[in-house]
C-alpha cells in the first residue's frame, strides 16, 4: 500500500466535507428519533436479532422418535473437526439393531469455530448447528457441552427430531 | 429313423429289475468276457466307441479314464446318480427298471480303471430307486457278482449306495465328492482334478448312470457296433427326458443326431391340441433356450446344439407352448439357482440372488426398464468366473431368455402384467 | 526356477509358486480377499483375476501355478472389468455401515473399492438380512451382514488352531459364518480370525468401539508375554495403547500370535503404572521425581556396597539393561549377589505346539547370558538364607512389568521385605509394594514399548526393537537407574538413532525418532 498525497487546492477546503458528514449523522438522528422502526441498532439483550435459518450457532444433537440420540458414535464429526473440539466415547448398545452409541459426547464450545464441518460429516443427521448463538457461562467447565446440554437443553423442548426416521429408512431398505 | 432301444430294450419287463430277470435277457454275460480282457483294452474300446459323458458336460469317457495316474494308489469309481437338473428323469428310470445294468457297467468300468471300491451317489429324494438299488446290490453280492473274487477271476469290487441330502450342487462331481467325504457339498478348486486327487484325495472317476450302463453294451458288441448309431462325433444312443406341453412326455432313447423336431412331433405326439410351439430348452434348465424357428434346425447331438449356442446337457428337453409366459418361466429358473447356489464363490452366491430379486421385482410389477439390461450385465459377469459351472448354468438361461424374448420382458415391465393372457404371478416362497 | 512375464516385467520365481505370490514378489498390485499367505487356497472371492496369454478366460491367480514362459497380465480391460464386477458382487448385500464399523479405515473392501471399484452401483433390490451382533465366543463378535464369506476365519480354525469351531452354514446368499451348537469360538488363538477378516464382520470384544483406527499409530516391537518373542505391532495414540496385532516374521511367529499376548498392551497404560518415585524413610511416604528417587537410593546402596547388598532381577528387561545393572553391581558395588527371580518353574518348558510357551518372560535367555558373563552363580536359596540371617541388608529389585505372569508376586515381596532397605524398580503399581515395611525407594521404570533394546527368545534368537512412545515420562530404564544408583549422572544420548531392528521390513520407511512420536491425524485421506 502506498500513501497518495493529494496536494491540490481543492483538498484544502475540508470544511464542506465535515459539514456533509455531519449532515448524514443528523439525518440518521432525526429519522431514528421520529421513526424507530428504521433504526439500525438493537437494544440487546431486550431485543434480539433473527438470523437466517442457515445460521450456524450452537450445536444440537437430534433424537429419534423415542427420545434417544440419533448419533451412532461414528466419530466422523470428531475426525472432521478442524478445531478438535469434539470428544466422543462410544459403547455397545443393548439393542443389536442400534449396535453403537455414544455414552459421552462433549463439545468444547470455546474451541469450536462454528465451521459446520461436523454437520456436513454426519451420515445420520445427528448433529446440527442451531440458531442459538449466546453462549454465556460462569466458569470454564460449563463451556464443555455434554449430551444433556446438546440434546435435551430446555430450549429444545425435549429434543429435535429429524424428518427421516430410522424405521422408515429400514423399511425402504436403505 | 425312430427310437432305437439299446439300453432300454427290456425296460417294459417288471422282472428286469431282478437279477433273474436281468440274466434271462442276457445280463451279466458281458462281465466274464470283460474280466478276461486287459483293463487297458477296455479303456481303448471305450475310447474307440466315442462314448461321451451323459451327465451334461459330454466329456469323452475313455479320455477321462486315461487321466488316471499310472500308479498303485487306491482309486474310486463314483456313479453320479444325483439327478438334480430340472427336467431330467432318465437316471431314475434306469435305476428303477434296470439296476443290474448299472451294476454290471460299474463292475466293468471299475475293472478297467483298477478300482476296488465304488459308490452310487443317489439324490435324497429318490427313495424308491435307492430301495431298488440296495436290493439289487444285495442280490449281486449273494450271487458272487460283487465283493471278493468276482466270478472267480480274482477281481474285488465293493459297491455302496450313498444317499445325498437333495442339493443340486452335489451333482457337480467335486461337490459330490465333498458330500461323499462328509463335508458340506461344495465344489472343490480345480486343479487338482478328481482323476488325480478326488475322493479322500485319491484318484477318482465320476461317471453318470447312463454312461456306466452304456459301457456294458460297448464291451458286449464292440466299439464299432456302438458307433453304428449316432453321428461321427456324437456316437451311440441317448435317453432324452421330454417334459412340458407335449402330448406324450417321457423318456425316449434315440440315436444322437436325431432331429429335435422329430422327437417332439413323432415320438412325443406333437404339441397339445390347439397349441403352438414357442420354445424348447434342449438340455436341462441350464441350457440356453431355443426359439421355435431354431428348433427346426436343431439335431440332438453335441455339435449341432453347440452351433445354435446351446447344449445337449443331460438330455432334458423342456417344451414350452404359447401359453407359457417366458418371464414367469425365467422367474422359476432364477429362483431355483438362487436357492441351489452353494454360496462359495462370490459371483454365483450374490449373482444368483441378485438375478432372482430383479426378476421377481419385474414379476411383482416393480420392474424398471433398465432392469432388463441389468439382467444381461449381471448374468454376463457371472459367466466363467467361478469354481464350478453352476454360475454359468444360472447365467445362460437368463441371457438366452432375455435376448430371445425381450419383447415379453419389456411388455411385463411397461404394463406390469404378462404378455401371455391367463398368466398370474404367484409369489414364490423365498 | 520358472520364469514368467508379469505385466511386461520378467520375474523368476521358485517352483510351485502361484501367480498371486509371484505378483507380490514382483510388486504388482492385485485385488484379493480370500487368499492369505498363511492359509490354504480357497479361491472363492474370484477377485484375483489375471489374463494368461493363450487362455481366453480370465483365471484366478491364487490357484494357478506359474509355469515357464507364462505371460500374465492383470491390467487389461477384461481383467479390470472382471474385478469391478467381482467387487460389486461382494458389495450388493454388504450393509455399507462403515460409520459404525470398527474396520473402517483398515478395511479391505474400502481399500480395494477405492482402487478397483465400479463406482456405479446398480443394485436396487432389498439387501439380504442376516444375523447381527452374534456372540461367537468370549473374544469375538460376528456381524453376518458385513461378512463377505472369504472363509479365512474358517480355514484358520481348521488349519492353524485346529479347533474347527467355525463353519459356513446355509447356502447361496443366505450363507453365514457360525459356530456349531455348544462349541463357541474359544481357543488360545481366536483373535487371529479378527486380524485376517478383511472386513468388519469379526470384531474383537476387547477393542470393539474403543477407537477409530485412524486415530491410532502403530509401531513394531516384540511381544513380552512369553519366551517365544512374537513380532507384534502395538497400536496407540496419546490416550494410551489400544491393541496388539501380530507382525509377520517367518522365523518366529509367522502371521499369528496368541490371545494372551494381545493383553500385553494393558499394563503399559498409565492407569496401571507407577507414575512417580516414592520414598519412605522412617514412617511416611514422600512422592518425588523418578530420577530423584534413584539418586536418593544411591546413597543407601553405596553405604551397603559389598556383601550386604543384593540385586534381584526378573527376566522382563532387555539385554542392554541387564548388562548395565549387573555390570554396575559387580564392578562398582563389588557384589555377586545377583539373583534370578524365576516365576514359573513348573511350566517353564511347556509348549503348546504353535506359539505359546510356559516361560512367561521374554528374555530369560538374555538374563542367563548376562549372568553367565559375569560369573554369577547365586541362587534364590542364598538370598533366602541371607535375608533370614540378616547378612543381606539392602535389596535392589527389578520387578516385573507383566504382573499376570507373576502370580507369586505378593509372596515374594513379603519374603524380600525382611531386608532393611528395599530399592524397588517397577513399572506397574501393586499394593504389596506400598505395604512394604522398612525403608523403601520405589523407582518407576519403563515398559518394553518405551525403550530400545534386545530380547533373546527361547531359541536364542536376538530380536532388537525400538521405542514406540513414552507413557510415563519420569520412568527410567534399568540402564539409567543403574547409572543413578552408582552416583553418576545421566548422559544425554547422542543425536541420531543407531538402533536398527533386525526384524525391520525392507520397505519400512525410516522416520526420525522425534517425528514418529508426534500424534498425526490422517485427515483428508477419508
Amino acid at each position: 500500500m502506498s500513501v497518495v498525497q493529494n496536494n491540490s487546492e481543492k483538498s484544502k477546503w475540508y470544511l464542506p466535507g465535515i459539514l456533509g458528514g455531519l449532515n448524514v449523522t443528523m439525518k440518521h438522528l432525526v429519522t431514528n428519533l421520529l421513526n424507530r422502526k428504521k433504526m439500525m441498532t438493537l437494544n440487546y439483550p431486550e431485543e434480539k436479532y433473527e438470523y437466517s435459518p442457515r445460521f450456524k450457532g450452537n450445536h444440537v444433537l437430534t433424537v429419534k422418535k423415542d427420545g434417544s440420540l440419533r448419533c451412532t458414535a461414528c466419530m466422523l464429526c470428531a475426525t472432521n473437526c478442524p478445531a478438535e473440539c469434539i470428544k466422543i466415547t462410544a459403547a455397545e448398545h443393548n439393542d443389536p439393531s442400534v449396535e453403537k452409541f455414544p455414552i459421552s459426547y462433549e463439545i468444547d464450545i470455546l474451541r469450536c469455530v462454528f465451521c459446520g464441518f461436523c454437520e456436513e460429516a454426519c451420515p445420520v443427521d445427528a448433529i446440527r448447528l442451531g440458531p442459538e448463538w449466546q453462549t454465556p457461562a460462569v466458569n470454564g467447565g460449563q463451556f464443555i457441552y455434554d449430551i444433556n446440554h446438546l440434546a435435551y437443553r430446555p430450549s429444545l423442548k425435549g429434543g429435535i427430531q429429524t424428518h427421516v426416521d430410522d424405521e422408515e429408512r429400514h423399511k425402504q431398505g436403505i | 429313423m425312430a427310437e432305437i432301444k439299446v439300453l432300454t430294450e427290456h425296460y417294459h419287463l417288471p422282472e428286469y429289475q431282478t437279477l433273474a430277470g436281468y440274466k434271462a435277457k442276457g445280463g451279466y454275460e458281458t462281465l466274464p468276457k470283460a474280466l478276461k480282457m486287459q483293463p487297458q483294452a477296455i479303456i481303448d474300446e471305450v475310447k474307440a466307441s466315442g462314448l461321451r459323458g451323459r451327465g451334461g458336460a459330454g466329456f469323452p469317457t475313455g479320455m477321462k479314464w486315461g487321466f488316471l495316474p499310472k500308479n498303485g494308489e487306491p482309486r474310486y469309481l463314483l456313479c453320479n446318480a444325483d439327478e438334480g437338473e430340472p427336467g431330467t428323469f432318465k437316471d431314475r428310470m434306469m435305476m428303477e427298471r434296470a439296476p443290474h445294468q448299472l451294476i454290471e457297467g460299474m463292475i466293468i468300468s471299475a475293472f478297467a480303471i483298477g478300482s476296488h471300491k465304488g459308490y452310487i451317489y443317489v439324490r435324497g429324494e429318490y427313495v424308491y430307486p435307492i430301495e431298488v438299488l440296495n436290493k439289487a446290490i444285495k442280490e449281486a453280492y449273494d450271487a458272487g457278482l460283487l465283493g471278493k473274487n468276482i466270478m472267480g477271476t480274482g477281481f474285488d469290487f465293493d459297491l455302496d449306495v450313498y444317499r445325498g441330502a437333495g442339493a443340486y450342487i452335489c451333482g457337480e462331481e467335486t461337490g459330490m465328492i465333498s458330500s461323499l467325504e462328509g463335508l458340506k457339498g461344495q465344489p472343490k478348486l480345480k486343479p487338482p482334478f478328481p482323476a488325480v486327487q478326488g475322493y479322500l484325495r485319491k484318484p477318482t472317476i465320476v461317471n453318470n448312470v447312463e454312461t456306466l450302463a452304456a459301457v456294458t453294451y460297448i464291451i458286449k458288441d464292440g466299439a464299432q457296433a456302438y458307433r453304428k448309431h449316432g453321428t461321427e462325433k456324437s456316437a451311440g444312443t441317448k435317453l432324452f427326458s421330454v417334459s412340458g406341453n407335449v402330448v406324450k412326455p417321457g423318456n425316449y432313447e434315440v440315436p444322437l443326431g436325431y432331429p429335435l423336431i422329430d422327437l417332439i412331433n413323432k415320438e412325443c405326439g406333437g404339441m397339445k391340441p390347439g397349441r403352438k410351439l414357442k420354445a424348447i430348452i434342449p438340455g436341462g434348465s441350464s441350457a440356453p433356450v431355443l426359439t421355435a424357428e431354431e428348433v427346426g434346425k436343431a439335431n440332438l447331438d453335441y455339435e449341432s446344439l453347440a452351433g445354435l449356442g446351446t447344449m445337449l446337457g443331460s438330455g432334458a428337453v423342456i417344451v414350452m407352448d404359447d401359453s407359457q409366459c417366458m418371464v414367469d418361466m425365467l422367474g422359476v429358473l432364477t429362483h431355483f439357482y438362487a436357492h441351489e447356489s452353494c454360496g462359495q464363490c462370490t459371483p454365483c452366491r450374490e449373482g444368483t440372488g441378485w438375478l432372482n430379486k430383479i426378476l421377481h421385482s419385474i414379476l411383482e410389477g416393480r420392474g424398471r426398464l433398465q432392469d432388463i439390461d441389468l439382467l444381461i450385465k449381471v448374468a454376463d459377469n457371472m459367466k466363467g468366473k467361478t469354481i464350478c459351472a453352476l454360475s454359468d448354468a444360472a447365467a445362460l438361461p437368463v441371457l438366452s431368455f432375455v435376448t430371445k424374448f425381450r419383447d415379453e420382458f419389456e411388455f411385463y415391465v411397461r404394463e406390469g402384467r404378462s404378455k401371455v393372457k391367463g398368466t398370474t404371478y404367484a409369489e414364490m416362497h423365498h | 526356477m520358472p520364469k514368467c512375464t508379469i505385466n511386461g516385467k520378467e520375474v523368476e520365481v521358485k517352483e510351485g509358486t502361484s501367480i498371486i505370490e509371484a505378483m507380490q514378489q514382483s510388486g504388482d498390485r492385485i485385488a484379493h480377499y480370500c487368499w492369505h499367505p498363511g492359509l490354504s487356497v480357497a479361491g472363492v472371492c474370484r477377485l484375483c483375476m489375471v489374463e494368461i496369454e493363450g487362455n481366453p478366460r480370465v483365471q484366478i491367480a491364487c490357484n494357478t501355478m506359474v509355469t515357464e514362459g507364462m505371460k500374465i497380465n492383470n491390467t487389461s480391460e477384461k481383467v479390470k472389468d472382471a474385478v469391478k464386477w467381482g467387487l460389486d458382487f461382494h458389495l450388493i448385500n454388504h450393509p455399507l455401515d462403515c460409520p459404525i464399523c470398527d474396520q473402517a479405515g483398515e478395511c479391505g473392501l474400502q481399500d480395494q473399492y477405492m482402487e478397483y471399484g465400479k463406482y456405479d452401483p446398480e443394485m436396487a433390490e432389498h439387501k439380504q438380512k442376516k444375523h447381527k451382533v452374534v456372540d461367537l465366543g468370549p473374544t469375538v463378535v460376528l456381524d453376518s451382514e458385513r461378512c463377505i464369506l472369504c472363509s479365512r476365519c474358517v480355514r484358520f480354525t481348521e488349519e492353524v488352531s485346529k479347533t474347527n469351531e467355525l463353519g459356513l452354514f446355509n447356502r447361496g446368499d443366505r450363507t453365514e459364518i457360525g459356530t456349531h451348537d455348544g462349541m463357541p469360538l474359544d481357543n488360545k488363538y481366536s483373535l487371529n480370525t479378527v486380524d485376517i477378516c478383511p472386513v468388519g464382520a469379526l470384531t474383537s470384544k476387547d477393542f470393539r468401539f474403543r477407537q477409530r483406527v485412524w486415530y491410532l499409530k502403530d509401531a513394531e516391537t516384540v511381544c513380552n508375554g512369553c519366551s517365544t518373542g512374537c513380532n507384534v505391532k502395538v497400536y496407540y495414540n496419546k490416550e494410551g495403547f489400544f491393541r496388539v496385532k501380530p507382525a509377520y516374521n517367518e522365523q518366529v511367529n509367522g502371521h499369528w500370535m496368541c490371545d494372551e499376548g494381545r493383553d500385553i498392551y494393558k499394563f503399559v497404560n498409565k492407569e496401571h503404572r507407577l507414575a512417580k518415585g516414592m520414598i519412605r524413610q522412617g514412617g511416611t511416604w514422600k512422592e518425588v521425581h523418578g530420577g530423584a528417587a534413584a539418586k536418593a537410593a544411591a546413597e543407601v546402596v553405596k553405604a551397603s556396597a559389598g556383601d550386604s547388598l543384593a540385586l534381584v532381577l526378573t527376566a522382563q528387561y532387555t539385554v542392554e539393561e541387564f548388562e548395565a545393572i549387573v555390570g554396575t553391581f559387580v564392578n562398582e558395588f563389588k557384589t555377586k549377589k545377583v539373583f534370578f527371580w524365576i516365576n514359573n518353574k513348573e511350566s517353564f518348558d511347556s509348549f503348546d505346539g504353535l506359539l505359546l510357551r510356559g516361560d512367561k518372560n521374554p528374555n530369560t535367555k538374555g538374563l542367563l547370558k548376562v549372568l553367565e558373563k559375569h560369573g554369577i552363580t547365586a541362587t534364590w536359596n542364598d538370598l533366602s538364607a541371607g535375608l533370614a540371617n540378616g547378612s543381606i541388608k539392602t535389596v535392589v529389585v527389578a520387578g516385573p512389568e507383566n504382573m499376570a505372569a507373576f502370580p507369586d508376586f505378593a509372596e515374594r515381596v513379603k519374603e524380600l521385605s525382611k531386608a532393611q532397605n528395599i530399592v524397588w524398580m517397577q513399572a506397574t503399581k501393586h499394593e504389596a509394594l506400598t505395604n512394604l515395611p522398612g525403608n523403601v525407594w520405589l523407582i518407576p521404570v519403563k515398559t518394553f514399548v518405551e525403550k530400545d533394546g534386545t530380547f533373546i527368545n527361547h531359541a536364542g534368537l536376538e530380536q532388537k526393537f525400538k521405542k514406540a512412545t513414552t507413557i510415563v515420562s519420569e520412568a527410567l530404564t534399568l540402564t539409567e537407574a543403574a547409572l543413578l544408583l552408582a552416583g553418576k549422572n545421566l548422559a544425554i544420548p547422542a543425536s541420531g538413532n543407531e538402533f536398527k531392528p533386525m526384524n525391520q521390513r525392507a520397505d519400512q520407511v525410516e522416520l526420525e525418532a522425534r517425528k514418529k512420536n508426534e500424534f498425526v491425524f490422517r485427515r483428508g485421506s477419508l
